[in-house]
């Protein structure tokens, strides 16, 4: 047979090349659903104006930067008893309302834990689908422009994850989108404030994010004792293993990088035991409770005394707390049990 | 191009056609490998193009003494070759048509080998079989679609995903760039790449055999399915019997355009330009160049003559002899009785036996935990899958190996029965774990480990460290009866080098 000349050749490569790339590009091409909220107030729409006053400042937090609440909300607010989507919504209202966090037009990004893709909810190994959806309602009723919901599972993919523990679905049900999480994304951080931890791959959408709402599951850690708001920060980051040298002082370090607007404590279900992966349903715990401040330090500190351990139990509370990323004084501080 | 007279009329040419074909199957070939990724192509419809060997199904037949009910798709092949003889080698297979794509000298610069080097495929292929009905299917690594199916899944992707990388992070680097690098990353990834890089152990290696194929059309083209591929030897055998054939009609001038295309070789000017139907790719190349029309390709129901070549008594006998003296070899080899560890459920099924070493469990996985074997076996294992912990896990939410395996060597078992199956057993090795050798905090190992119950427990100590103080530190020790040898805390393991816990195959 003839050989193929050179353009030939170009040509039936560039129709192999064609016909490879075409069917993830169409996929990619499909419409996505659309982010539009339900726009006006809901029912349970807080008050006209309240003063976003507890908005982080991001750009550059300054060393003292303990989250100051508006005198006549809470510090903290936790709610007991009810719907998953119910507790977050009495919660975050008695903090003020989503509007206090979210403005119009911000861009959003809420980080669940979906640590694993091995299990559904009900495993408490992964955090609560409707209270994720619900979050994601609450942004977009105040006027979020974007809300993306992410996390970098250690055990499985994050697509499988996202799908397995049912987030995605109520997610994309609210109108949000799941991120895919990009390896590129992970740059290289300073982290100013680190006492121990100076530099770490971050990724940057975080760090890019008007408000970040941080979204953990209460749940057992043999090391950690348990994994809260600053742990589940351990999956914005690229190298997980370096953080488990003086673990406690590190996760206050990234946390004073990252500085979560809100932090959403999901204790529908808690974990007691064999976390974080679970799967036995005999160690989990149902409190329907959900715990919100814009004070990590105080909502792990809360969260906390749910297994019966105090604040300073854990290291990452007591570091946070010295490094003034916020308060462990739980008896100090307003709380509204609602 | 070749020249044509002019003053000829003639039916259009056939080769747009076999080219689209060809190009064709090539590329869907292709596209289901990429998608024979777990969450890609359903299982079935990824292993296909393999169940549609005739070659492998026959001899997996034969070694585990089973029939399988999806491996009667070969049947499809071996229907396509008694109408028309070895059409799948010239139209159809990817190896054949990436062979097509090498040049090879011109006819006179070619170095042909003596025509009874045709025999040596079909020494290969009655080896093959006589060698799986004594339960071994080494052979196997010399079919042409696990060939390429190997070579993709443990070289070429993985480099291609390096390749890849290594240009978007150079790009990335370029902030106006960046927008552009981020949004072609989208569409690559996870759809195309993982998002952390699967790596090979020995990716040089299938490189070089696929390399070495492909080159040796350096010396005449098609070498390889003139004189070694199996699967075409066998379908020679049955094109013997093929309805439609090569013919020369009496309007030949000799003139030998025929002879100078025929890309196996199989024109032969002293018996009147007649050809072996066996060898016979059906690629129409010669009808092509005939510039009298003087080949034709009638149904013929008698079969044809064999040939000096052709597999003979003394080498169907030859072949019994090696055979049964390779695979006697093999077995006495002490590698042979290391265990390794297998993909969930593959070892109690007789892995060895079954698998017909394609490496469409290397492609599935999507940790990139599945390897092709080495030496470390033996020969007898050479390229059937085993687990290397360090290089990836068994995804306790995932059993795409066992269903993509197209002949169920890797046993189909569902997500349950998937995390009972235990694939080994993971060891502490406490001169080197951070809190037995060190004292220091660590237990990243048990953190990871995702049975419900957890193989590996803490015990709570207070040691003295290095300064003289008393440190309390969690150890950890594996729960034999639990651990089902997943190899996540090898993988997580965060001492440099060698884990400081690893897994071992159980034995059997």
């Amino acid at each position: 047979m003839s050989p193929l000349d050179r353009r030939e050749f170009l040509r039936y490569c560039a129709l192999g090349l064609g016909a490879l790339v075409s069917g993830p590009v169409l996929t990619a091409c499909r419409p996505r659903p659309s982010p539009t909220p339900v726009p006006g107030p809901s029912p349970t729409s807080p008050p006209a104006s309240p003063t976003p006053s507890s908005r982080a400042p991001s750009p550059s937090p300054a060393p003292s930067a303990t989250p100051t609440v508006a005198p006549e909300y809470p510090h903290l607010a936790v709610a007991r008893g009810g719907e998953p989507e119910d507790l977050v919504r009495r919660a975050i209202n008695a903090l003020g309302g989503m509007a206090c966090f979210v403005r119009p037009g911000d861009d959003v990004i809420i980080k669940p834990n979906i640590c694993v893709a091995y299990h559904t909810y009900e495993y408490a190994a992964t955090t609560n689908p409707w209270v994720v959806g619900a979050l994601v309602r609450m942004c977009y009723e105040a006027g979020a422009r974007r809300v993306r919901v992410m996390d970098r599972p250690f055990g499985g993919t994050p697509e499988e994850a996202y799908a397995r523990s049912g987030i995605a679905d109520q997610v994309r049900a609210a109108g949000g989108e799941m991120e895919v999480i990009a390896r590129l994304k992970f740059v290289e951080t300073e982290i100013p404030e680190g006492l121990d931890l100076r530099r770490c791959a971050i990724y940057e959408d975080i760090l890019k994010a008007d408000v970040v709402i941080n979204v953990p599951i209460a749940k057992h850690h043999s090391l950690a004792r348990l994994t809260l708001g600053m742990k589940n920060l351990m999956g914005t980051i690229w190298d997980r293993p370096a953080m488990h040298r003086n673990l406690g002082q590190r996760l206050a370090d990234l946390t004073s990088r990252i500085r979560p607007t809100l932090t959403v404590v999901d204790a529908v279900r808690i974990l007691t035991a064999h976390g974080p992966t679970g799967g036995n349903l005999d160690d989990v715990r149902k409190l329907d409770t959900v715990i919100a401040s814009p004070d990590i330090v105080a909502a792990d500190a809360f969260a906390a005394t749910l297994f019966g351990l105090r604040p300073e139990d854990l290291d990452y509370v007591r570091a946070g707390a010295a490094m003034g990323l916020g308060r462990a004084d739980l008896e100090n501080l307003p709380i509204a049990d609602v | 191009m070749s020249k044509r007279p002019l003053s000829r009329t003639r039916r259009p040419s056939a080769r747009p056609l076999r080219r689209a074909v060809q190009f064709g199957a090539l590329a869907a070939f292709l596209v289901l490998l990429v998608a024979a990724r777990r969450g890609g192509a359903p299982p079935s419809l990824a292993n296909l193009p393999m169940r549609l060997d005739p070659l492998a199904m026959l001899a997996h037949a034969l070694a585990a003494r089973a029939l399988l009910a999806g491996s009667a798709l070969a049947l499809l092949t071996l229907a396509l070759t008694l109408l028309f003889g070895r059409a799948w080698c010239g139209w159809l297979c990817p190896l054949g048509t990436l062979l097509d794509l090498v040049p090879s000298p011109r006819p006179a610069a070619q170095r042909v080998p003596p025509e009874t080097w045709r025999r040596a495929k079909h020494v290969l292929w009655l080896t093959l079989l006589v060698a799986a009905m004594l339960g071994n299917l080494t052979l196997l690594v010399l079919d042409p679609l696990t060939l390429v199916i190997r070579t993709f899944g443990a070289a070429l992707w993985p480099a291609l995903e390096r390749g890849v990388t290594a240009a978007e992070g150079a790009a990335h680097a370029l902030p106006f760039l960046r927008p552009a690098v981020e949004a072609i990353d989208r569409l690559l990834r996870p759809a195309l790449f993982p998002l952390e890089a699967s790596l090979s152990r020995a990716p040089v290696l299938y490189g070089l055999v696929l390399v070495a194929v492909l080159a040796l059309n350096g010396l005449t083209p098609r070498f390889w399915c003139r004189y070694l591929c199996p699967l075409g030897g066998l379908l020679g055998l049955v094109s013997k019997v093929g309805l439609v054939r090569r013919e020369v009609t009496s309007a030949c001038t000799r003139c030998g355009a025929c002879a100078r295309v025929c890309p196996t070789g199989t024109v032969r000017p002293d018996r009147d330009f007649a050809s072996d139907p066996a060898e016979c790719t059906m690629c129409l190349e010669c009808r092509e160049a005939c510039p009298y029309d003087a080949i034709r390709f009638p149904a013929r129901p008698a079969p044809a003559p064999m040939e000096a070549y052709d597999p003979d008594r003394r080498t169907v006998l030859a072949s019994l002899g090696v055979a049964v003296l390779g695979v006697a070899l093999f077995r006495s080899s002490r590698a042979a009785r290391t265990p390794l560890i297998r993909p969930p459920g593959a070892r109690e099924n007789g892995l060895e036996a079954r698998c017909i070493r394609c490496g469409l469990c290397v492609r599935a996985c999507p940790t990139g935990a599945i390897q092709p074997a080495l030496l470390e076996g033996g020969l007898e294992s050479l390229w059937t899958p085993v687990l290397v912990p360090r290089l990836g896990y068994c995804d306790y939410s995932c059993n795409a190996c066992g269903q993509v395996c197209p002949v169920e060597a890797i046993p189909p078992l569902t997500l349950e029965e998937k995390r009972r199956a235990v694939l080994g057993r993971a060891y502490v090795d406490r001169n080197r774990c951070i809190p037995w050798a060190d004292h220091r905090p660590c237990i990243v190992c048990e953190e990871m480990c995702p049975v419900p119950e957890k193989a590996i427990v803490l015990e709570e100590v207070t040691v003295t460290d290095a300064a003289g103080q008393p440190v309390t530190v969690q150890r950890p020790r594996v729960v034999e009866e639990r651990c089902i040898g997943c190899g996540i805390c090898e993988y997580k393991c965060p001492v440099s080098g060698e884990a400081a816990i690893r897994v071992f195959a159980v034995e059997g």
